[in-house]
């Protein structure tokens, strides 16, 4: 702590002015640089605790700058020297649009104070946030002579209320996989309940007609008419349905279970080579691909940044879309392609089948979605767990698609190395 | 008025086991309306296409929400928004109690709401009433033909 002692001047003023002089114009004279003396003293002590707590610049009428504090210098990065005689432009950046600033110099030009948050730039180039007062001084006529502005650092504010912002949407997002989780709970785990609680009822009245059936017969043989009913269509049926819906009921509590694990693995990012990884994935699907006489085209894709395996279900998940909705009407042609982006490596998985309509390409991306649930197997999870695996990534997944024409999926990750 | 027939009960219902439940417990009720099955919205729609009303023809259509290509409150809208289809009585049966989409259903214009898994004996009494209210309900167009 920096204590400043300025008392001694204090008490020489005090008692000069209680001694009397004969002259009648003195002791006012003396009065008036007393109270002057007081007020600069005061003035000094205001602007020392000011330039202790804030950021403080003052610029002329025109924004140039005529005085900055040390505070100023020390967050700017930026010397005295360099600062006075510049405008505020110095550390602008780049951050608030135009009408911004000018609706601040429209504000203060007219007299008025300006209060906002103001993101700037060091000299250094990182960037810093703060709360800002400009206040104007005016003449006379109430122009402005000079502005001072006054600022705290509220860079760590700033940061917190981003992290807060980001936690929020990130809640929000899994708070919307809830809903979606829950959407599935009460209705596709029920539809096979229905099943299995109707057709075990169903079941119950076959067995009814067949108890009935054996105690008319009494202690001879039982016919066979009343019989027929209930053991060949009425019971198999039952027992069809009733295994359908446990065997879906069951499938749809594993991809449930497979997904809500998917939050807790750990990830290991690392250089991957995609190009390697679609030869190996096309190896591994060679059968299939053979059976459909299939076409896997593969352009040279740049290598990213990703886990291995994850990113690897991810496209497998992409190939093997493209075999179940390939167009029966032509042979499959699959045209992998890849570049770089910014910082992004962004891959296409481009087929030739079915495609998707326009209302359900924003669908296929939610939880247990399905296209054609008849026509292909699958649990409807493959893009929803592709699209989760590549947000934990900074990755995206995203489709463009024509129906009858065929589908493109867009696969983003960070790049190795950047391009602009 | 009374010499309508009883309405064909049409179940739209993607779940094959579900639609048989419905026709075999209706049947089993003693319902003697004729009842088909469609597998999806747009059957239902391409039915409707098809196939003009007549006056001595009144139909009931269960329809399910849930379904892959037109759901069932896309159907229900479509319908709805038909003057001559409009007049149908609908009965939105699925396994989901989302209050918002109960509210849409009303919002849209169905007649009763059912959530599956239904008791089976009340869901037959339900439809008995509804399809002798249906002949009433089923006023046929003014026609200047």
């Amino acid at each position: 702590m920096r204590k400043r002692n300025l008392a001694p001047d204090k008490n020489a003023a005090d008692s000069n002015s209680v001694v009397p002089t004969p002259d009648d114009l003195t002791p006012d004279r003396r009065r008036l640089e007393t109270d002057l003396f007081k007020t600069v003293k005061e003035l000094r002590d205001v602007k020392a605790a000011l330039d202790e707590h804030s950021i403080v610049a003052i610029t002329d009428a025109a924004g140039r700058i005529t005085h900055v504090n040390d505070k100023f210098c020390a967050i700017s990065q930026y010397s005295r020297d360099e600062l006075l005689g510049r405008d505020h432009r110095i550390i602008n950046s780049g951050h608030h649009p135009r009408a911004f600033f000018q609706n601040l110099w429209a504000t203060i030009t007219a007299g008025q104070v300006w209060h906002g948050e103001i993101r700037n730039r060091a000299k250094d180039g990182t960037c810093y946030w703060v709360e800002t007062t400009i206040y104007p001084f005016l003449d006379e006529a109430g122009a402005p002579l000079q502005f001072i502005a006054i600022r705290t650092d509220i860079t760590k504010r700033k940061a917190n209320e981003e992290e807060l912002q980001q936690v929020a949407a990130e809640l929000a997002e899994k708070n919307k996989e809830l809903e979606a989780i829950v959407y599935t709970v009460s209705h596709d785990l029920r539809s096979p309940l229905v099943n299995v609680q109707g057709f075990g009822k169903q079941l119950n009245r076959a067995c009814d007609a067949i108890r009935t059936a054996i105690a008319a017969a009494g202690p001879g043989p039982v016919p066979a008419e009343p019989l027929r009913q209930p053991v060949d269509v009425a019971i198999p049926q039952a027992l069809r349905f009733i295994n359908a819906g446990v065997h879906k009921m069951e499938a749809l509590l594993a991809g449930l279970l497979r997904y809500s694990r998917l939050g807790r693995v750990a990830l290991s990012v690392r250089p991957l080579n995609v190009g390697g990884l679609m030869e190996d994935l096309v190896a591994a699907t060679r059968f299939q691909l053979d059976q459909a006489r299939a076409e896997v085209d593969i352009g040279p894709l740049p290598t990213c940044q990703a886990d291995h395996v994850q990113t690897g279900q991810v496209f497998a998940n992409l190939l093997d879309n493209a075999l179940k909705y390939r167009d029966p009407a032509r042979l499959l042609r699959v045209t992998i392609r890849g570049e770089v982006k910014g910082d992004q490596a962004v891959y296409t998985v481009q087929d030739n089948g079915v495609g998707i309509s326009a209302e359900h390409q924003s669908k296929i991306f939610e939880i247990f979605h399905r296209l054609n649930p008849d026509d292909t197997p699958g649990e409807g999870l493959g893009l929803t767990i592709a699209q989760r695996v590549l947000e934990r990534q900074r990755g995206k997944i995203w489709v463009e698609s024509r129906r009858g024409e065929g589908s493109t999926f867009f696969v983003s990750l960070p790049a190795l190395e950047s391009r602009s | 008025m009374n010499n309508a027939l009883p309405p064909t009960i049409l179940i739209v219902d993607d779940d094959e086991g579900h639609a048989i439940l419905i026709r075999e417990n209706l049947e089993a009720a003693g319902l003697p309306n004729t009842i088909r099955h469609f597998r999806d919205g747009q059957a239902i729609l391409d039915f409707f296409a098809q196939e003009p009303l007549r006056g001595s023809q009144s139909f009931l259509i269960l329809l399910d929400i849930r379904m892959p290509k037109v759901d069932g409150i896309e159907v229900l809208r479509r319908l709805k928004s038909d003057a001559e289809l409009g007049r149908l009585p609908v009965i939105m049966l699925t396994t989901t109690d989302d209050s918002r989409e109960v509210e849409r259903c009303y919002e849209l214009g169905c007649n009763v709401y059912i959530q599956k898994p239904v008791d089976y004996d009340r869901f037959a009494e339900a439809i008995r009433r509804l399809g002798l209210f249906v002949p009433l309900l089923l006023v046929p167009a003014v026609s200047a033909r």
